[in-house]
């Protein structure tokens, strides 16, 4: 909310001239600052003037030629502008005038006639971003009066961040109560005296729906001459950003930023039957707004109806068929509470927000009506020859009245850290306007602007902010020490442990779409295809929820690739989203951590002088293998498969404890295309929680001080056989003595014939109490050769 | 005996003239070989008088002990030189970077996530986590917040198409779902942070993702206060932002606080004094905060009247933008290793 220091001093005598002190205040009352902007006179010489006559410019048909006068003889200028006709008044800047940003106005010809000067814009005054018209004067401004003596500047404009339970803030005089507040200085309520005229208003008013507007106040003014408004009201609504239209509209636009409530007019000669009657709209109806746009109306939405049908949107925005126009003679202000869900319904379906619809929205004091609706008839009488007619209408079935609240004082030092004596409470609560009665606990009475105020913590927090927050101690309290648990501790050595072996960590979004699981290779029936849809997506946004970590990774890599980076190696850890309940909530679906990581081209440590690797199947399973050793990962398995997605001869699945947690390998190539990359993709995705999960210590293990016995085997076998289940073999027939069985070669080749390879272990021996020696091996080692020979269709092609 | 005397003033310099380990060998042969003066020495003990004889042999001694120990001492610095010299053809540009140790990076994001986790596990809190699809329970109405209110809507929360529609399912708009679902699950005390995930539907901006971070901190014990409130986050931001920061707390509006708060934290760069990490003002707006309001700790069945608590909220992309200065939140999802490499 815009907020003018120099109108707020109508109110409250605001005791600085410091736009930062007050900007201080404003915050520590919790009305967030998002600037100010000091405003002073940017023109000069520019002179009230009348319009005497209008007529076409004869070169130009976007151009009026007027006759001005400034006091003396009338002057011709060129007008642009079309906002007004002959006896407007007008500012004219004079030949010698200096204009905002600077420009010196001459006599100067436009489209061949002199123009003595020009007719000011609000933007070309530096007085409002209104470029759109000239300013037209209130008629009663003498001319010949210098402009800048009319223009109330230098001033300052706040623009100010109301927070939503604050309703009563967004006017002036909820701010000035504020500062009065805070200042302890008193708030001047305006009141103006209004006299009415008989005979009596025939307006009837019905409610309908007392739920969605429990109270409707119409008041009659009667012969209104529509005009422009005075020179201060109209910069006062220029300053809250309101664009003046006329003495009319000002006037309830001014009072609703004035008191807060919203006000609507309507030209009484065009509400059929002189008749308002407050109910939700039927099926079928429509109503073309102020703005022009035909609305078609829901059964929810909360109307204003005359005798004909719908003439306004209750709290939102008005109806063009009983608009207030330049002949309009006969104003009804309408001064209503509407119920908040009701008008922010309305403000949502049909996209409207207005100043109105914003304060309904969050809660306006149901007793403002009468008392706005006799200010802006005041203002009617008094700035726009008006006469106000007898015979309010006021419907308010239920009256709400200030509602008591009960405080314990206790609970100031207990939720707030600071003791504050019963008077002092008192005091604090009566600056904002809450009368308080009773020993302990104190009962006080919220007033009715204050709706957000309900129980005992919302009056400590109304205490603590005008005491202020800067007034609480800082005390450290200590918790009873949780720390973090296994599997956190875990899971940070291996981020550690990734970023070790040279993968970075990557953050992706939780969305992919359907192509990219379909680009994965996933089958129609795998939970990963399944992915949980984002029912209202945001545009530019993938719109299913990750069920894999990989294609977000993938596309990470092509976002690099396509930079020039090469040696491409990310890792990630987070959340997938699975159609199928969740163990922790069977209402939300599963949500699993995952690590994933993919690697493409280099990887490792690259050399200028010598080779390289390039990332493949191994990459992959080096780095599962690198996990389970570092994190001691118990009964954890690498087994040939070809999990989808993945080349089907290039990859594993890795168990513990006999279950699948996931695949490594390299990814199939149809599926590295797919992700518009090329060559060889390593590959991982694991299941976070078998890898974390805490496990029982492990138990010391004496290092023989003895020397070992090592020999190797090499074997010719089938090809088929994997090299784990030779290892297998060799460690489960070698006896006590074993400490470690190691593959160090494999090959093929003509030498070995079709389908036949070779595998060559080496295998260390060693005692913990004594040195071993070749004979005491010797029977171990055949006993391997042996099982291998018998179980594997092996034979031993050498050895030592 | 002066003739020992002379030996042994002139010998230092004779040892250390030696240019290399060959005439280190025969000056070694001439001060102490068979025909040297101390080999001579010793040799003709026994021609002297017996009462004589100890003294002069303990002489020679001393004398051989010097002159060995000068010897090796010479020798020891005659290999290193000459090894120095052999290795010297070994030598290499040892600023080619030959070969190369490649580590990653960690993300910028579980960093800072981290680095909060700590400081309030050193203050006695646990760490916990939670599912970031939830329902509109856990995230709004149990936080106080109305069907009615406007962060509801479906221009600001994003909404699954999962389970039973009565559940409302989205994706959390905030990490305070796992003050529900932690309090829902323990007694008090309470002393908590809870890292993770959260979404908006808001389009990207230079300050705004549609998926960002929080941590969001708990403590509810019996007299908990406001004063406790700005004494922890006083601490968070003199541990987080360095010890000379202090904050400010401003009146604010949150469904699950009350009274509610924005802490402001004293600006790192200039220290208050004004510049364009803090836009002038001299502090920095960080996080939001407060009184934990009694309806959410009547939500989960909590005794308002003997427990009360408070509550903040921080974004780790927020954190981590302020402190390194940088410009657009979509640094932190672009991977690009161009920036991931310096979240050193
Ligand atoms: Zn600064």
């Amino acid at each position: 909310m815009k907020v003018s220091v120099r109108w707020l001093r109508d109110y409250v005598d605001v005791p600085t001239e410091d736009p930062d002190e007050l900007a201080e205040v404003f915050s520590s009352l919790g009305h967030e600052v998002e600037g100010y902007e000091v405003l002073d006179l940017q023109f000069s010489g520019v002179i009230v003037g009348r319009v005497e006559e209008v007529s076409p410019h004869p070169n130009a048909d976007k151009l009026r030629l007027c006759r001005v006068t400034t006091g003396g003889d009338p002057q011709d200028i060129v007008c642009g502008a079309w906002n007004f006709e002959a006896g407007a008044i007008v500012p004219v800047s004079v030949p010698g005038a200096v204009l905002a940003g600077g420009l010196e106005v001459g006599v100067r010809a436009l489209r061949g006639i002199e123009s003595h000067g020009m007719i000011c814009s609000a933007a070309e005054l530096g007085l409002g971003d209104d470029h759109s018209g000239i300013m037209v004067l209130d008629p009663e401004v003498e001319v010949g009066t210098k402009f800048a003596e009319l223009v109330p500047l230098p001033d300052v404009v706040f623009d100010l961040s109301i927070t939503p339970n604050r309703p009563d803030a967004m006017s002036m005089l909820g701010i000035a109560r504020d500062l009065g507040a805070y200042y302890r200085l008193p708030v001047r309520i305006p009141a103006g005296s209004l006299i009415e005229v008989e005979p009596e208003s025939r307006v009837k008013v019905t409610l309908e729906d007392p739920h969605g507007c429990p109270r409707y106040v119409g008041r009659e003014v009667k012969d209104v001459k529509v005009a422009a408004s005075p020179l201060w009201m109209q910069l006062r609504l220029r300053s809250a950003g309101i664009r003046p239209i006329n003495n009319i509209v000002d006037i309830t636009n001014y009072v609703l930023l004035e008191t807060g409530q919203p006000l609507h007019g309507f030209d009484l000669d065009h509400v059929a039957g002189e008749e308002i009657i407050v109910r939700r709209a039927e099926p079928g109806e429509t109503l073309r707004t102020l703005d022009g746009v035909d609305r078609e109306l829901s059964v929810w939405d909360l109307v204003i109806t005359d005798a004909s049908g719908v003439v306004a949107f209750a709290g939102v925005m008005g109806g063009e068929t009983s608009e207030v126009s330049d002949g309009t003679t006969r104003v009804l202000i309408e001064a209503a509470h509407f119920d908040p869900p009701s008008v922010m319904f309305t403000a949502k379906r049909h996209d409207l927000r207005t100043e109105a619809s914003s304060r309904f929205e969050r809660g306006v004091d149901p007793n403002l009506p009468g008392r706005a609706a006799e200010r802006a008839a005041a203002l009617m009488v008094e700035l726009a020859g008006g006469r106000a007619v007898a015979g309010v209408q006021d419907n308010y079935p239920e009256v709400i009245e200030p509602w008591p609240v009960e405080l314990d004082l206790k609970e100031i030092p207990r939720l707030l850290g600071i003791e504050l004596d019963r008077e002092v409470v008192i005091d604090l609560l009566s600056l904002i306007g809450f009368e308080s009665t009773g020993q302990n606990p104190l009962v006080v009475t919220v007033p009715t602007f204050r709706p957000d105020v309900r129980r005992p913590a919302d009056l400590v927090e109304e205490v603590a902010r005008i005491h202020g927050y800067d007034k609480i101690p800082e005390t450290l309290p200590v918790g009873p020490g949780g720390g973090l648990t296994e599997a956190q501790l875990t899971e940070r050595r291996l981020r550690g442990l990734m970023t070790g072996l040279g993968f970075s960590e990557a953050q992706n979004w939780s969305f992919v779409g359907t192509e990219d699981l379909e680009n994965l290779g996933l089958s129609a029936d795998d939970l990963r295809r399944r992915g949980i849809a984002v029912r209202n997506p945001l545009r530019d946004l993938e719109p299913l929820l990750r069920t894999t970590l990989l294609a977000g990774l993938l596309k990470s890599v092509r976002f690099n690739a396509s930079h020039g980076a090469d040696r491409l190696a990310l890792f990630e850890i987070g959340k997938v989203f699975l159609a199928e309940p969740s163990p922790i909530d069977a209402r939300i679906p599963n949500q699993p951590d995952r690590l994933a990581f993919v690697a493409v081209g280099e990887f490792g440590s690259p050399q200028v002088k010598g080779g390289h690797s390039i990332a493949d199947v191994y990459t992959a399973t080096a780095t599962w293998r690198a996990l389970v050793e570092t994190l001691g990962i118990p009964d954890a398995v690498l087994r040939q498969g070809s999990p989808a997605g993945f080349h089907p001869g290039r990859a594993a699945d890795v168990l513990v404890g006999g279950t699948i947690v996931g695949s490594v390998g390299e990814l199939h190539p149809a599926v590295v295309r797919s992700f518009g990359l090329e060559g060889r993709v390593a590959a991982g995705e694991l299941a976070l929680e078998p890898l974390v999960a805490s496990r029982s210590w492990w138990v010391f293990q004496e290092p023989s001080t003895y020397p070992p016995v090592v020999f190797d085997l090499a074997f010719d076998l089938d090809a088929t056989v994997p090299s784990r289940a030779l290892v297998e073999l060799v460690t489960e027939s070698a006896g006590e003595w074993l400490e470690s069985v190691r593959v160090f070669d494999e090959f093929t080749g003509p030498s070995l014939g079709e389908g036949r390879k070779s595998i060559a272990v080496q295998v260390w021996f060693r005692a913990p109490d004594h040195t071993l020696t070749n004979e005491e091996v010797a029977p171990h080692r055949d006993r391997i050769v042996n099982r291998v020979e018998d179980s594997l269709d092996a034979h031993l092609r050498g050895g030592t | 005996m002066d003739q020992l005397k002379t030996l042994l003033a002139t010998a230092p310099d004779r040892i250390q003239a030696a240019p290399n380990l060959e005439a280190l060998r025969e000056v070694e042969n001439q001060l102490l070989g068979r025909k040297s003066l101390v080999a001579e020495s010793r040799r003709s003990l026994a021609s002297l008088p017996s009462e004589e004889r100890p003294v002069v042999g303990a002489q020679l001694n001393e004398a051989h002990q010097r002159l060995t120990a000068l010897i090796e001492g010479r020798r020891a610095d005659l290999e290193r030189i000459a090894e120095d010299g052999l290795l010297l053809g070994d030598r290499v540009d040892v600023t080619l970077p030959a070969r190369e140790l490649r580590l990653g990076w960690h993300h910028l994001v579980t960093q800072t996530l981290d680095e909060v986790a700590d400081i309030f596990v050193s203050l006695g809190y646990g760490v916990v986590t939670g599912p970031e699809v939830d329902t509109a329970w856990h995230n709004f109405d149990a936080l106080n917040t109305p069907p009615t209110h406007p962060s509801r809507l479906e221009s600001d929360t994003m909404y699954v198409d999962y389970g039973n529609p009565d559940d409302e399912l989205l994706l959390r708009t905030q990490t305070s779902t796992m003050q529900v679902r932690y309090m829902e699950q323990h007694d008090p005390p309470v002393y908590i942070v809870a890292p993770g995930r959260c979404y908006r539907a808001d389009t990207l901006d230079a300050t705004h993702s549609p998926v960002f971070h929080q941590i969001e901190g708990l403590a509810v014990d019996e007299n908990i206060s406001m004063a406790d409130l700005k004494g922890t986050l006083a601490h968070f931001m003199r541990e987080f932002l360095g010890s000379e920061r202090k904050i400010r707390l401003l009146p604010h509006f949150f469904p699950f606080t009350e009274p509610s708060a924005e802490m402001h934290v004293s600006c790192f760069n200039c220290d208050g004094s004004g510049c364009r990490v803090c836009g002038k003002s001299g502090w920095i707006e960080l996080l939001g905060c407060g009184v934990v309001d009694p309806h959410v700790l009547e939500a989960v069945g909590y005794d308002t009247s003997k427990y009360s608590g408070f509550a903040f909220g921080v974004g780790a992309e927020r954190l981590a933008m302020v402190r390194h200065g940088i410009n657009h939140i979509k640094h932190f999802y672009e991977n690009d290793l161009r920036v991931l490499r310096q979240f050193t």
